[in-house]
């Protein structure tokens, strides 16, 4: 695997700048792909779905542009072992396209990512802790096990929540991929930050790791730290940086 | 249809100045023009007190956002746009609606200027909210999910700002809010129409023309009453942010094109007097009038009135004047490659008239010339012909110079807090929002035993109202929200320099003199507290009927209390905004609320004091902050 990663933009995301910018600063070749000139998609080699309110989160997040035609690209690069990565609204779009866990059909979702416990917007800085053994996914492979990501957590729907059987399916897939540290903000089943496929090749992940890219972004940044040096956010990037090289 | 809210005097102006009746056109954009909201009819002349000029200054107050040096990057001088308005009187009638069209607004102002909007700030003032089934609580839990919707969905962080509760406001709550920008310098657009621009294109852009907003700057500028509050729910705007979050992304797309093109356009905001307001000014400002054809705006809807088209105040549209050679491929990246049809019904780009070189203003829909007048006359004789000067004597501001030391004091011994924070209620729901509290910097009061014991009835969970607003989208954040004193932004990849932002107000000073010498001071330390340099103040001075000299001596106090301090320190007011008609059903105005937010300079973002895990650099550590 090796080439071109398309940062997807829906009408509505608000995130694209700063994933583009930090997929740049892990070395992936990466550029912005507006739903305009969507038909472009299958010349890259990787996706990544970044956050925000894609068609407004209409009906609930991720479900409008999980059909969009931008997604029927997404879905055939994925079934063909493309590397696709969606972050906030796009783990939303993900888990609502069913490539997420994977274990049903495609665009029929076994889980979702819904209404926060509290049942509004929730924006806290978090850890997530790797919850699955590195070698399970490209993502993953060159984190260390259990290691701890900072990340910030911005939505109002959020929360994993699946029917029990599904919830076994996950758990027993080992879809897991992170799990929040110290309890998840929203309620979320499982503490889980992010869902992981079968065959390791697409993940959704809810926080945002490239706003804690920097050390500048960190809370509490080290004394006398480079400011613009990569932080712990950027480490996330790494594994999908060196399978695309 | 709503009424015109034009004085009898002014209404005579107006014949004197046509030589004939006003159409009704004519008459509504009068009444929206020469609106408080408009004109700064009542405030204009106090507001010259306040110190406007200074070495960082860019871009002055006049336009709709002001600028002011931030520093320089790879040889680039870079500009931070800030503005700052109110938006109380549509968030007490509908507050979701009126809170999210105010933080649409005034990024907008930003956006205009040619910039980047980066982040906001929200100050906030309720009414008594400890019973969480009141009216009041009903309006503070819309106001709060307004500002979150809408911000979060564009995508700019909100940073900073502070939030109160008291009874003074249950009648009329304060939604202010503050946004900011960054921008080269050497790309600054104007909100004028540009020099040996006569003929060009003036292109309307964005949400097509409703019948919502209809009235809303001469609403804003009269006191609420209880009886209208349906009828008024028709003067507030609808907000669109999923519309804005893309007219945004595509401007942003346009600023680019021009500069590869090297072309100078203008480029202003719809706010009050919608179409025509917007464009009067635009040309206006520049020496110029304007041919407009209301049949080529995009409508909503069939057959609305020419003057709704003209001055309803409907959200998410700009106006941009262009010269015609550019004009077919800014359409196209607004229509096509940013699909407006698509995004929202009859969104679009589209020419609508063109300025012309005679200084009229000139509107036509179908085969009739609705309104032709001096363009001048229509956005500048306002100010210079009606000023409201009052003898001086029958100004109440009485400050109380014999205290010295009352300045920053809440004033519990004049026996004349009507307003006054009932502490052992329990009436504050939130418990004032930064940390000043806990660190008890130099400076303000220590409020956190008065914020003690506070409930937060409006919430249904504990949590602060702020966390549910977006802090770290667009990845540029240093400090977040409430991390600190003041919200931090790195907002030039791969540049060292930060911007630091604060908000304050203290609605139980009852002083108005105090009242403003305390919000100037108070921001300015919560900025230096994080290890930032101040460079600059906005402003908004929310008071209740300029028409009583008692509410008017409020304002005219306040004036005077922001210049003292601010006079004293050296920082300019680059932008502000003035809300007035503020008080209560009985027409009690509200506790004076002159709020400032300062923007300051950090010359490197590795300096910031503040953070959670730096013990020894905690916020408000007046030690590490002084550099």
């Amino acid at each position: 695997m090796s080439g071109r990663a398309a940062v997807l933009v829906f009408p509505g995301t608000n995130s694209e700048d700063e994933t583009l910018r930090m997929l740049h600063a892990v070395g992936v070749d990466a550029e912005l792909v507006h739903w305009s000139r969507g038909e472009s998609l299958p010349e890259y080699d990787a996706y990544v779905l970044p956050g925000g309110f894609a068609y407004e989160d209409r009906i609930r997040a991720g479900a409008i542009p999980a059909h969009d035609r931008m997604l029927d690209h997404v879905i055939d690069g994925a079934q063909r072992g493309k590397l696709v990565l969606g972050i906030c609204n796009g783990a939303q779009i993900l888990l609502e396209a069913g490539l997420v866990p994977g274990t049903g059909e495609v665009r029929r979702p076994t889980a979702a990512f819904t209404r926060n416990a509290q049942r509004h917007f929730v924006s806290k800085h978090v850890h997530v802790r790797l919850a699955v053994d590195p070698t399970r996914s490209p993502f993953t492979a060159l984190l260390e096990k259990n290691v701890l990501i900072p990340a910030w957590a911005s939505h109002g729907e959020g929360r994993l929540a699946a029917s029990d059987e599904h919830l076994r399916e996950i758990t027993g897939g080992a879809h897991v991929a992170f799990t929040y540290e110290g309890g998840a903000p929203n309620g979320a089943a499982l503490d889980c930050a992010a869902l992981v496929n079968k065959p390791g090749n697409v993940l959704a992940i809810m926080p945002h790791p490239e706003r804690d890219g920097w050390n500048f972004n960190h809370p509490g940044h080290a004394d006398g730290a480079d400011p613009l040096a990569p932080s712990g956010g950027a480490i996330f990037f790494g594994g999908f940086a060196a399978a695309l090289k | 249809m709503p009424a015109v809210n034009l004085r009898p005097d002014e209404i005579e102006r107006i014949r004197t100045a046509l030589g004939r009746e006003p159409s009704t056109v004519e008459l509504h954009a009068f009444d929206a023009q020469w609106s408080e909201h408009c004109s700064y009819k009542s405030s204009r002349h106090f507001l010259k007190r306040l110190p406007v000029t200074g070495e960082n200054v860019v871009v002055g107050v006049g336009q709709d956002a002001g600028i002011v040096h931030l520093g320089t990057h790879d040889g680039e001088r870079y500009g931070i746009v800030i503005a700052h308005e109110s938006h109380n009187h549509p968030s007490q009638v509908v507050p979701f609606e009126g809170a999210a069209t105010g933080v649409g607004g005034i990024v907008r102002d930003v956006l205009c200027m040619g910039a980047e909007v980066i982040g906001l700030a929200d100050a906030l003032r309720f009414g008594d909210t400890s019973d969480p089934r009141s009216l009041q609580s009903s309006i503070a839990e819309g106001i709060v999910e307004g500002v979150a919707a809408y911000g979060n969905a564009i995508g700019v962080p909100n940073i900073a700002g502070d939030a109160y509760a008291l009874p003074g406001f249950d009648d009329n709550c304060l939604v202010n809010v503050i946004a900011m920008g960054i921008v080269k310098e050497s790309e600054i657009i104007n909100s004028y129409a540009p020099r040996g621009s006569a003929g060009w294109d003036l292109v309307l852009v964005g949400k097509a023309t409703d019948p919502s907003g209809f009235g809303g700057a001469s609403f804003s500028s009269v006191a609420l009453d209880a009886d209208d509050a349906e009828a008024n729910k028709g003067a507030v705007q609808v907000p669109d942010p999923f519309l804005k979050n893309v007219l945004m992304r595509a401007s942003y797309r346009v600023f680019a094109y021009l500069r590869e093109n090297n072309v100078t356009a203008g480029f202003k905001d719809l706010g009050a007097g919608g179409i025509m307001g917007c464009s009067a000014e635009i040309c206006s400002a520049g020496g110029y009038g304007a041919i407009i054809d209301l049949d080529d705006v995009n409508v909503a809807v069939e057959g609305m009135p020419p003057e709704v088209i003209a001055v309803g105040e409907t959200q998410e549209r700009l106006i941009w004047v262009l010269p015609p050679h550019v004009t077919a491929d800014v359409l196209r990246i607004y229509n096509e490659e940013f699909t407006l049809p698509e995004i929202a019904r009859h969104a679009c780009a589209v020419v609508i008239g063109c300025v012309s070189n005679d200084k009229r203003y000139v509107l036509r829909h179908g085969r009739d010339i609705v309104m032709d007048v001096d363009i001048d006359f229509l956005t500048g004789t306002i100010r210079d012909e009606l000023p409201y000067d009052r003898p001086s004597t029958t100004l109440r501001y009485a400050r109380d110079d014999t205290k010295g030391t009352l300045r920053y004091a809440r004033d519990d011994t004049k026996g004349t807090l009507r307003y006054a924070r009932d502490d052992t209620k329990g009436t504050l729901p939130y418990a004032r929002d930064d940390k000043g509290g806990d660190s008890a910097a130099g400076g303000g009061e220590n409020l956190s035993s008065r914020a003690s014991g506070a409930k937060r009835p409006e919430s249904r969970d504990d949590s602060p109202h702020w966390e549910r607003y977006d802090t770290s989208v667009r990845g540029c954040t240093v400090l977040a929200r409430n991390v600190a004193e003041a919200g931090v932004l790195a907002p030039i990849p791969g540049s060292r320099l930060g911007v630091a932002l604060a908000v304050a107000g203290d609605p139980t000073i009852t002083d108005a003199y105090a009242a403003g010498e305390f919000a100037v001071r108070e921001a300015v330390r919560k900025v230096r507290s994080v290890g930032a340099r101040p460079i600059a103040l906005t402003d908004c001075l929310n008071f209740g009927n300029p028409n009583n000299p008692e509410h008017l001596g409020q304002l005219v106090a306040a004036i005077d209390g922001l210049a003292a301090a601010a006079t004293e320190l050296g920082l300019p007011f680059v932008s502000g905004n003035v809300s007035l008609y503020n008080a209560d059903a009985s027409g009690n105005a509200i506790p004076p609320s002159p709020i400032v937010a300062c923007v300051g300079v950090i010359d490197d973002v590795a300096m910031v004091v503040g953070g959670p895990s730096t013990s020894l650099r905690y916020a408000g550590d007046d030690k590490g902050g002084a550099r």
